[in-house]
């Protein structure tokens, strides 16, 4: 069977297969196991609204579990064991051997300056995106092109910027376009990939390029969903559209302006393949992303390997409780 | 507008069976003074029809048409299809496929240090003694290829692994020879004039080497060819071995003498075309151009056998470009020694057909098919040296037989956290101006946290 | 009055053009690659991209005199056109590394043993001399020349044709989508009921799933590959599309929960609350209420997941495998490139081939990001 018809065949399959469980589980649920109906007609309403919420969750609870769960258990195994010893458990040594090592404070160090400055400069760009364009007439036309670095890939975009940044030798023509400006403004050539610490900031740009797009596209819809009402009571108060921006709509996109700040920062937790393609962590770029895949894979480390990954895993513990708390306020 | 989808997927289809179907054989059997007996032999005593046997390996862009076009031929005399496949992360892919339990029948890499690491965990098939004194007996310097093919088992024995199957030349210097012509250059013969040469390119006005270290992940490895093309001409051999098997550490005074050999070179402004800071952050694929531009940037260029792939469009080799071997120093008297690396074909998943594969790896037939195309090299002796594709390739074979020393590339050979990261990253650290003590000292501190 | 609509005025241009400007910055790094698309190796390393529509004089590098021999009186003679099919004028020329510009157009050089070479302003040389070449090598000529802007398609063409791609570029296409589509689709549906239930419903341990979900959100998938192809291979599933399918699933679920879920808790309370006293069960409320009103979040996370199994190497080749029947176009593309890396002509066209597809995915996905069909309802 070709593979397109069959493609075809698993959308009905698993679209059909996803409705059908959903649908005939409830009405199983309903009409079999605890029927509104009869003398226990209260209590089964109960019991049933009590599994209901299971039967929702049960295939992505399933796909979670053995996708990303065993994973990381597997994992925190790992970095509590000695594969070369026949996987022996040696507990904290290979953290231990992690923390000596200076590579991986360099990437620890750079990695706190991405989670600070990509969010941030991501989502500032992307909320000045969203608002402007929805005032314009080629708003849409804006968007799509904003939007556009979202369509290639990291290794795609790795290139772009290197052409940017790229480095020809004094007296000969300048085909990166910073060096060519620098260059135009009176400067010598600069090796702009090795230039501690700009360097850093410089893959930052990258990856700030890209995910504008995606904060831009899911403020755009916040804010058009703000009431009409709020901001015309604003105006009749003869608010300055600063004030109605600042003190109208970013107040009542908060909600939308954290979720796009968190999936930003999980983001640049895992991205290696900008530092890969373009330093590879040389000249104190390294992040700890980058330092797990070399461990992993390049030093067959992978005691320190998973270990590195559970330090990163570590590190999404604010957001974690941050969201465990978010969502405690919504129950309620 | 279902019929229309329908008719343009079996158009599509019919597209990529008739590309498919044109499977080209480059030389017809029988003629030229190919081995041809040595095909119909193999195929004489293989039959394999409709047996699947899956390949992966290196090779991309071109080297994979070369490289399938050798695969037709196995295909024609043995009736087994082979699926090869390799991948830009292929290191990656071999690991991720041997420890999940599906990897290919066969598999080829050029590095021996990762090809150790997944013998040790027992994922590799032995090739047996009778293989191994083949290659004793065929290949020159037989003894060498077989220590290069053995690995410790996972049971502690040593033996023997892997399959070296085409080899490349690292010892080589590019140059332009026009430009060598207008200003007057002789080819230099010892390490001594070379140097000279350098000199009295600084004293023209001219810059004598075009240096780059940058390959995205891989940024550093040219530099680490450097190093030990110089620990060949600066030690004896034994040295080297005793390097690479970190017997001598890092850092030992001989090894460091050898990174500051190179820092000679790469860290002198007046030397390297853009200057000493620029060298770590020029792509290896870039820095040839410099040869050829007007005015030239640089004279000269190390790099291995395939670097011509990167030079500009229409460059004729020979030509427009040439190649000496690096030479060594007339008053050490180490002889020539050659740098070389090369790609391991070896079992992963046993089957009759993949013992056949290596068993095909062993005619005349399968070295000469590739060296009649190009960049390919092979010390096979039976191997018929007339059929070499052009004239580079037959100067590289000659430096290659000419090696009064031939050891393989070390930085493969080493671990690959050191041979492929902190060497790597080392030697970006000390064109950047790190003493060349420290960077081995750290080389050294990585390896020892790896044992 | 007037002042107002001044500056109201004076606003909406400061906003046009702070949006061109913002467009402008974020357009320029792609249209670099765009252009060099377009453009020769050679000429992406000579010059910059934004020169390549300007006339341009620079030194270019040398070319071989070649051409048939022919007798005139008692000289050899090799006649023939530098620069074939371009408006190329040269402006100084020579014939040594060390002397690139030594003669002006339509000079004679004199290369000693009576040899001589002339080159004309547009590139037409004559080469004399009293002896064969045959078997010699020829002299090299220097110019500086400036060339009018010059573009090729080869680039493409030899993307979409060559013998390593070609052959299997539309096949590679139709894996890519028979990968995307699927991994798009199931993901979401998924994700929705589960996100309705972690919205809308009470039951214990809610504020705890949510946060897992989130802390799933930050795994590294170079961790996740090992284990699940091992357990793929344990199952029986192997290599092959219903793997992808599953990788792409699980690895897309969180960002599509987490989304999804913090969108449906910003629909209007009262709107379920009313359903459900009405007596609508939770199943007739997600299909005929949350799912409706939750199109443009459910539209974007699509388009998000699209773009990244559409864009993903790594996923593809580990568990659906390598070879031609199963590459998909990423593959195909980055095999291109040779075993010892790229070459920025083949990246940046490989680049825009690969980016069609998403384009046109996200243009026409885009009216429903922003139709407002949620005006008023979001908080």
């Amino acid at each position: 069977m070709h593979p397109a018809i069959m493609g075809l065949l698993t959308i009905v399959i698993g679209v059909g297969g996803c409705i059908g469980y959903f649908y005939f589980s409830n009405v199983f649920l309903d009409k079999v196991l605890y029927p509104p109906t009869g003398p226990n007609a209260g209590r089964n309403i109960n019991r049933a609204n009590q599994i209901r919420p299971w039967l929702f969750l049960f295939p992505a609870l399933f796909a979670l579990g053995l996708y990303l769960a065993y994973p990381v258990f597997a994992t925190l195994w790992l970095s509590l064991t000695d594969r070369d010893q026949g996987g022996a458990f040696v507990g904290l040594a290979n953290y231990r051997q992690m923390m000596s090592e200076d590579k991986f404070w360099e990437a620890m160090r750079n990695n706190m300056l991405w989670l600070f400055v990509v969010p941030a400069m991501s989502t500032a760009f992307g909320l000045l995106a969203a608002q402007l364009t929805d005032r314009i007439s080629w708003g849409n036309f804006a968007k799509s092109l904003i939007f556009m670095p979202m369509a290639i890939s990291f290794v795609g975009a790795s290139v772009i910027w290197k052409l940017i940044y790229d480095t020809r030798p004094e007296g000969t023509e300048q085909i990166g376009l910073l060096n060519a400006i620098w260059v135009g403004m009176g400067g010598e050539p600069q090796q702009w990939l090795t230039l501690i610490p700009w360097n850093s900031f410089l893959l930052m740009i990258v990856l700030i390029w890209i995910q504008t797009g995606f904060a831009m596209v899911i403020l755009s819809a916040a804010l058009r969903g703000i009431p009409e009402e709020t901001i015309e009571a604003a105006i009749i108060d003869g608010a300055s559209p600063m004030q109605i921006f600042f003190k109208i709509k970013v107040p009542q996109i908060m909600s939308t302006i954290v979720v796009v700040w968190t999936t930003i920062t999980l983001v640049v937790l895992k991205v290696f393949d900008i530092v890969l393609a373009m330093t590879n962590g040389q000249w104190e770029t390294q992040v700890l992303a980058n330092y797990m895949y070399d461990k992993l894979f390049r030093s067959f480390d992978w005691g320190v390997g998973s270990a590195s990954a559970m330090v990163i895993m570590l590190l999404v513990t604010p957001i974690l409780v941050w969201n465990v708390i978010n969502a405690r306020k919504e129950m309620r | 507008m279902n019929r229309s989808l329908y008719a343009g997927v079996a158009s599509l289809a019919l597209a990529a069976g008739m590309a498919q179907a044109a499977s080209h054989l480059p030389f017809t059997p029988g003629e030229g003074d190919f081995n041809w007996e040595s095909l119909e032999a193999f195929a004489a005593e293989h039959d394999f029809d409709g047996e699947e046997i899956s390949v992966f390996g290196p090779w991309r862009g071109d080297d994979q048409q070369l490289f399938e076009t050798i695969i037709a031929y196995f295909e024609e005399a043995t009736g087994a299809t082979i699926s090869y496949a390799s991948s830009e992360s292929y290191e990656q892919q071999i690991v991720i496929d041997t420890e999940a339990g599906s990897p290919p029948n066969v598999a080829v890499l050029p590095q021996p240090g990762l090809i150790a690491n997944l013998v040790s965990k027992g994922f590799v098939e032995p090739l047996g003694e009778e293989t191994e004194t083949w290659l004793r007996e065929n290949y020159s310097a037989g003894d060498s290829w077989v220590s290069l093919g053995s690995f410790l088992g996972p049971d502690g024995e040593e033996r023997l692994y892997a399959f070296p199957y085409k080899i490349d030349v690292k010892s080589l210097v590019w140059y332009s020879p026009d430009n060598f012509d207008d200003a007057g250059y002789d080819i230099p013969q010892t390490m001594e004039e070379l140097k000279a040469l350098n000199d009295q390119i600084v004293a023209d006005g001219g810059t004598p080497w075009c240096i780059g270290l940058g390959s995205g992940g891989a940024t550093g490895w040219p530099a680490t060819d450097w190093v030990e093309d110089l620990l060949l001409r600066t030690q004896p051999p034994e040295v080297y071995d005793q390097w690479v098997a970190n017997e001598i550490p890092f850092d030992d005074p001989r090894i460091v003498a050898a990174i500051d050999e190179f820092g000679e070179f790469a860290r002198n402004d007046d030397y390297v075309a853009g200057g000493a800071g620029a060298v770590a952050s020029i792509d290896f694929r870039d820095s040839p151009d410099g040869l050829f531009s007007s005015p030239p940037q640089c004279y000269m260029h190390k790099q291995a056998s395939f670097i011509p792939t990167f030079f500009p469009e229409g460059t004729e080799l020979g030509l427009d470009a040439d190649f000496f071997y690096f030479p060594a120093y007339a008053e050490k008297d180490l002889g020539k020694p050659v740098l070389g690396a090369g790609t391991l074909a070896f079992i992963t998943k046993d089957s009759p057909g993949a013992r056949a594969f290596l068993e095909f790896l062993k005619t005349p037939i399968a070295h000469e098919l590739w060296m009649a195309q190009s960049g390919f090299l092979t010390p096979y002796g039976a191997a018929n040296v007339e059929l070499y594709g052009n004239d580079a390739l037959k100067k590289q074979g000659e430096i290659l037989l000419g090696a009064t020393t031939f050891r393989f590339d070390g930085s493969d050979l080493m671990p690959a956290g050191v041979g492929a990261g902190s060497f790597w990253t080392g030697m970006v650290d000390y064109t950047g101006g790190k003493s060349a003590a420290d960077v081995a000292a750290a080389i050294q501190k990585s390896w020892d946290g790896l044992k | 009055m007037d002042n107002i609509a001044g500056q109201k005025s004076t606003l909406t241009w400061a906003v046009h053009i702070s949006v061109l400007v913002l467009v402008l910055a974020w357009v320029f790094p792609t249209l670099g690659l765009f252009v060099s698309s377009f453009r020769t190796s050679d000429q992406i390393s000579s010059s910059g991209w934004w020169a390549a529509l300007s006339t341009q004089e620079s030194q270019l590098p040398a070319i071989r005199v070649e051409g048939d021999e022919t007798r005139d009186a008692d000289l050899y003679v090799i006649e023939g056109e530098l620069f074939v099919g371009s408006d190329t004028s040269v402006s100084a020329w020579g014939t040594s590394s060390r002397e690139p510009e030594a003669y002006a157009p339509g000079e004679t050089a004199d290369l000693g043993d009576g040899e001589a070479l002339t080159l004309s302003e547009t590139g037409a040389y004559r080469l004399s001399g009293p002896e064969s070449w045959e078997g010699k090598r020829l002299p090299r000529i220097f110019t500086t020349a400036s060339a009018p802007p010059e573009f090729t398609l080869d680039n493409y063409v030899n993307v979409l044709t060559s013998d390593t791609a070609g052959a299997g570029i539309a096949n590679a296409f139709i894996n890519t989508l028979t990968v995307a589509i699927p991994a798009t689709i199931i993901p979401i549906l998924v994700a929705a009921f589960a996100a309705y239930a972690l919205a809308w419903m009470d039951f214990p341990g809610r504020a705890l799933l949510i946060a897992a979900v989130v802390g799933l959100l930050v795994v590294p998938l170079q961790l996740a590959l090992i284990p699940l192809l091992q357990l793929h291979n344990a199952v029986g599933i192997g290599k092959g599309y219903l793997g992808v399918w599953l990788a792409h699933t699980g690895f897309g679920l969180p960002l599509a929960i987490y989304l999804l879920r913090n969108y449906m808790v910003g629909l209007p309370r009262d709107i379920i609350e009313n359903a459900r006293v009405d007596g609508a069960t939770e199943f007739q409320i997600f299909i005929k209420i949350i799912l409706p009103l939750s199109f443009p979040a459910l539209a974007s996370f699509a388009i998000f997941q699209f773009l990244w199994t559409w864009n993903d190497l790594l996923v593809a080749l580990v568990f659906l495998g390598t070879d031609d029947e199963t590459l998909v176009l990423t593959g195909r593309l980055v095999n291109l490139m040779g075993s010892r890396g790229g070459q920025w002509e083949i990246l940046a066209t490989s680049a825009f081939v690969s980016i069609v597809v998403p384009l046109i995915v996200f243009f026409s996905m885009q009216k429903f990001l922003v139709r407002g069909l949620l005006a008023g309802s979001v908080k």
